[in-house]
């Protein structure tokens, strides 16, 4: 080999000798610089400053730059939020800014056995701030809003029950008033017309979601559901309440928390206090006062406790006396009805009700409200019906339908809606096949309903 | 073509180009070298931790020795004092159980007294006692890592 | 003036016991120990021990199958390494990539090489086997390590399709349950082929791990026997084509013509012109060092760029692969495109007649082509005919895949890259 060409080989060799080691260096150099491990340094700082005597400055010191994570075996997770947030589980920095913030739960769901994504939601596993908020391309499960953090409590505690988490028992009473359960399923309870909502809230974020009941068709393009007219806080509350609905059940421990410790206590006192002598449960029982098989489906828990202490306030007019309960008795009633609530949902009607009343229960349980009104009277629009594009109401079925015939159609629904124009996409909104979703003998209750449904004095216009 | 002259003639440019060359090489086979095994090196582990919080002390009845599963500790409350004592057996690692006083290890009968010392068969050494303080938000804070004599407590 | 001091070391190194016991041969001083260098080294007998001047011409091979051989190794290296994260389980897959994003060092890195070292490997691949068709390289004698090469080429999209699941992302999910549709299309064993493939009617786990098994062990294997294999019939074929090889007949030696007093172990006794028989001796030079220090600057120079990428560019993770949301459009890996482009206006020509014939025209392409002439010279004149129909069909190859990467929005519509895609009607 000549030394020309020699001296040009080693020249490219060092060249790219160099060209290698730079990068290898670099992507050293990129690697080894990671965002969480500021936050460390500082918090190591704090916690040396902070420091009162030498044994706690030695510890304080000794403070190692490592990332820290929590498993989480049972719920499947990793959290390395503490990787950041480094103080959450240490009270002394109650009111600290973020990052260094302790966590106001921290007694009541201690972060090493909870870690934060569970309730938090947004990337346990990722340890730069944008990844781990969720906020980022290609991470669909971003950090749930504070306004809207009520939505997880549902995952271990019924939504009713809990008084941590009044916004989604409010929710879930949007959610049932508004007869969301005629086109939609949910818990396998619903019409078939929407999508299930088993899920919803791992799929859609607050501000889809708060868009898509006010106007379906904006972000669903070809949605046929009615835009809805809640006001704000019902805006927020039914959006909590469809952020809660994960189609996630915690395990173990978790769930554990669903067992109400009130309930037992509860039940003594509805027997002590001799509730059973005005009230009924599962038809036994007076009936000066409403049955109570579903009142937790009707009534908040606030509600309930408001009303144990103010009878009187809460419902005017009621002849239920004060009985003066204490804050915890009061909490172990409303702990022992809702549960009443959460056995009965599907099954059993109090027989102390008439058919037209148990027929309204079922109206508003399976969501009729959402398409043909509240007490039926219409108003919903379906694009291109030949009912004046609306559902039709209910207020006069008795004129055009026997019993049997009404009970019919509720069996088997109406798929085929007429259009009013036939060029035009077909009708949206249908009625769905009831047969074999609501009881037979809830059926007739229904029919009963419908057919008292026609204005008083109102005569045949057949 | 010419015979390869040996290389009598570096010139000090070529000299200074070879060394650089050859260190760069080097140090970019040592840097990647260095770098896969540092990549094989876990900065996170999937096993229970060596230091964990073993709960509030009021779960913990007086003079009660309770085993602690997925750590393998016995924690040990007398009084107002708390201490943690290893359930891995210092024979050959099997987990020892709790009898009557003391503690028995069912994989070759070694038998512990209830300050973890070898009454009888094969263990070399007493079982291990751990450090135990409280943690910031009052709890059991055990560490592993720290390992001291039977007779040092937590007092609250 | 004085040797330089690795060198001194070195040489006192291999003159010790150990050191000779390593190297059968220290570092060559004459041209014997030259040749035996090469020669009596493993790794390097597969190659001759002297090369052509013509062969070292980078303006004529472009050292694309040496890339290729680089990156090959770029990604068992760091496929190794990233095999000691993996876990091939649909709930942990997804997972090692976060983790090796945010936890493991250099895991992120370590990654980005081996994704881009893939991507690379395939275009080098097709850039190779360019060259050695406008070259007329595959020509007598070397007509089956053509078909040789075409193999590794279908091994090298094998590798990356299996290896494209493994993150088990959105991307990875949708691009091989379309890639595997794809090849469903195939006449009566396409359905059975897909089904054995993905160890079912969907990709699920049974999938993965089928994949990791291909992509880890089973294809590596082969390509890593044939990449040898493939080296040494170069060699054993007379080194790379040259121009004025042609009009030389190929001479078989027969041993028992030759003079029995003499050893010829470092000769070349091969079949086909080598470089000892009817050579000019003045167009050789010794392999070690002309070849050898030429080899080395391009490895440095294969993994300065694969660094450069991976350091730069993070590799692509999408969301958690979900089978009831699929990405619209869902496109396969952009290697597999152009199919999907043609599959999407008919799918039996698409998926089946074009694919098949085009890999049975280039295995059996030297055996067809019985033009002798245009050996070892860029778009030789003598091949115009050859040159053309090869040119037009990559060609189009290129269009279908650059329109079915970029041109393609939902619903497989045309799009414009440059223009926002409409909004999608989604269903529920």
């Amino acid at each position: 080999m000549t030394k020309d060409s020699l001296r040009k080989f080693y020249v490219w060799f060092t060249v790219l000798g160099l060209l290698v080691g730079g990068l290898v260096v670099l992507g050293y150099y990129r690697d080894e610089d990671r965002e969480w491990k500021d936050y460390q340094r500082k918090y190591a700082q704090e916690e040396i400053r902070r420091a009162s005597n030498p044994q706690q400055r030695a510890l304080a010191e000794r403070i190692p730059i490592q990332i820290r994570q929590i498993l989480l075996p049972d719920l499947n997770r990793v959290d390395r939020c503490t990787t950041c947030h480094l103080a959450v589980d240490d009270p002394s920095y109650g009111g600290y800014p973020q990052p260094l913030a302790y966590h106001p739960l921290h007694e009541q769901h201690p972060v090493e056995k909870f870690g934060c994504t569970v309730c938090h939601r947004g990337q346990g596993r990722a340890t730069t701030a944008a990844d781990a908020h969720g906020n980022v391309p290609h991470w669909d499960d971003a950090m749930l809003p504070l306004k809207y953090i009520q939505a997880s409590c549902g995952k271990c505690h019924q939504a009713a029950d809990n008084p941590g988490a009044p916004e989604l028992a409010r929710g879930q009473q949007v959610f049932e008033e508004s007869g969301c359960r005629g086109c939609h399923k949910l818990a396998g309870v619903g019409g078939l017309i929407g999508p299930e909502l088993d899920k919803v809230g791992a799929r859609r974020s607050p501000g889809w979601l708060k868009e898509h009941f006010l106007s379906p068709g904006t972000v669903t393009p070809g949605s046929g559901m009615p835009p809805q007219k809640f006001s704000e806080p019902d805006l927020d509350a039914i959006t909590l309440f469809m952020l809660s609905q994960v189609g996630e059940t915690t395990p173990g421990y978790y769930a554990s928390m669903k067992v109400i410790p009130g309930v037992a206590a509860g039940q003594r006192l509805f027997q002590e206090k001799g509730c059973i002598g005005c009230h009924s449960i599962a038809g036994k029982g007076g009936t000066i006062g409403p049955a109570l098989d579903d009142v937790g489906s009707r009534r908040s828990p606030e509600w309930m406790m408001q009303h144990f202490r103010e009878p009187q306030a809460v419902t005017s007019g009621t002849v239920m006396p004060k009985f003066g309960f204490t804050e915890e008795e009061a909490r172990a009633l409303t702990d022992f009805l809702v549960h009443l609530h959460e056995q009965n949902v599907a099954s059993s009607l109090p027989s102390a009700m008439n058919p037209v009343e148990r027929g309204h229960e079922v109206y508003r349980n399976y969501g009729c409200a959402g398409c043909h009104g509240p007490e039926g009277k219409g108003g919903v629009p379906n694009p291109n019906a030949k009912t004046a594009q609306l559902v039709p109401d209910l207020i006069h079925v008795a004129d055009g339908y026997t019993n049997d015939e009404l009970k019919e159609r509720i069996l088997k629904g109406q798929r085929e809606i007429t259009p009013l124009d036939p060029n035009r996409p077909q009708p949206p909104l249908y009625m769905p096949a009831w047969g074999g979703i609501i009881k037979d003998a809830q059926v007739d209750d229904l029919v009963a309903y419908l057919m008292s449904l026609k204005p008083k004095g109102e005569e045949s216009g057949f | 073509m010419n015979p390869i002259a040996p290389d009598k003639h570096v010139s000090r440019r070529g000299f200074f180009e070879l060394t650089l060359g050859w260190i760069a090489a080097m140090f970019a086979v040592c840097a990647s070298a260095v770098g896969a095994v540092r990549f094989l090196v876990p900065n996170v582990l999937f096993e229970p931790s060596l230091v964990f919080k073993a709960g509030k002390p009021e779960d913990f009845p007086d003079g009660s020795v309770t085993f602690l599963e997925e750590e393998r500790v016995f924690l040990v409350r007398q009084g107002n004092t708390f201490r943690c004592l290893s359930a891995i057996c210092t024979h050959l690692g099997c987990t020892v159980n709790r009898t009557g006083q003391g503690y028995h290890c069912p994989c070759h009968g070694s038998v512990f007294d209830d300050q973890g010392g070898v009454k009888s068969g094969p263990a070399p050494r007493a079982l291990e006692w751990f450090l135990v303080t409280l943690s910031k938000d009052s709890r059991l804070l055990v560490d592993k890592n720290q390992r001291v004599n039977s007779d040092k407590y937590l007092v609250l | 003036m004085k040797e330089f001091l690795p060198k001194r070391i070195w040489q006192w190194f291999e003159r010790t016991r150990v050191g000779r016991s390593i190297f059968r041969v220290g570092l060559p001083q004459s041209n014997l120990e030259r040749a035996q260098a090469m020669v009596s080294s493993f790794l390097l007998h597969m190659q001759p021990a002297k090369v052509n001047r013509h062969s070292l011409r980078a303006s004529y091979s472009f050292g694309l199958g040496l890339i290729s051989l680089y990156l090959f190794l770029i990604l068992t290296f760091t496929g190794v390494l990233l095999m000691f994260y993996y876990v091939p389980s649909t709930d942990h897959a997804y997972n090692v990539m976060k983790d090796l994003q945010f936890v493991v060092s250099a895991g992120l890195i370590m990654r980005n090489m081996h994704r881009w070292a893939a991507h690379l490997m395939v275009i080098f691949v097709l850039l190779h086997m360019c060259r050695v068709f406008y070259t007329g390289a595959y020509k007598r004698p070397r007509e089956f390590n053509w078909v040789l090469g075409v193999g590794l080429f279908l091994l090298t999209l094998g590798l990356s399709f299996t290896g494209y699941l493994l993150p088990w992302d959105q991307l990875a999910y949708w691009a091989i349950t379309v890639g595997t549709n794809i090849a469903a299309y195939a006449p009566y064993i396409g359905p059975e082929l897909k089904y054995v493939m993905l160890g079912g009617n969907a990709v699920g786990q049974e999938a993965l791990i089928r994949f990791y098994a291909l992509h880890v062990i089973v294809l590596p294997a082969i390509a890593g026997f044939l990449i040898a294999v493939h080296i040494w019939r170069v060699r054993k074929d007379g080194g790379l084509s040259r121009p004025d090889e042609a009009g030389d007949t190929v001479q078989q030696v027969e041993l028992s013509q030759l003079p029995t007093s003499k050893t010829y172990g470092l000769m070349e006794l091969a079949r086909g012109t080598t470089p000892q028989v009817g050579r000019n001796p003045e167009d050789e030079v010794f392999a070690w060092p002309h070849l050898i220090f030429r080899e080395l600057l391009l490895f440095l120079l294969v993994v300065a760029a694969v660094l450069f990428l991976a350091v730069f560019w993070n590799a692509p993770l999408e969301e958690l692969a979900n089978p009831v949301h699929p990405p619209n459009p869902a496109k396969a890996p952009w290697y597999f495109l152009g199919l999907q482009e043609l599959v999407s206006y008919s799918a039996f020509w698409g998926g089946v007649v074009v694919p098949g014939v085009l890999v049975l025209a280039l295995v059996l392409l030297p055996y067809l082509d019985h033009n002798r002439k245009g050996v070892g010279r860029w778009f030789a004149r003598d091949r115009v005919v050859a040159n053309t129909i090869f040119t037009v069909c990559l060609v189009i190859a290129i269009v279908l895949t650059i329109i079915g990467t970029l041109f393609r929005g939902p619903n497989w519509s045309w799009q414009e890259p440059w223009k926002k895609p409409p909004a999608v009607t989604e269903s529920h």
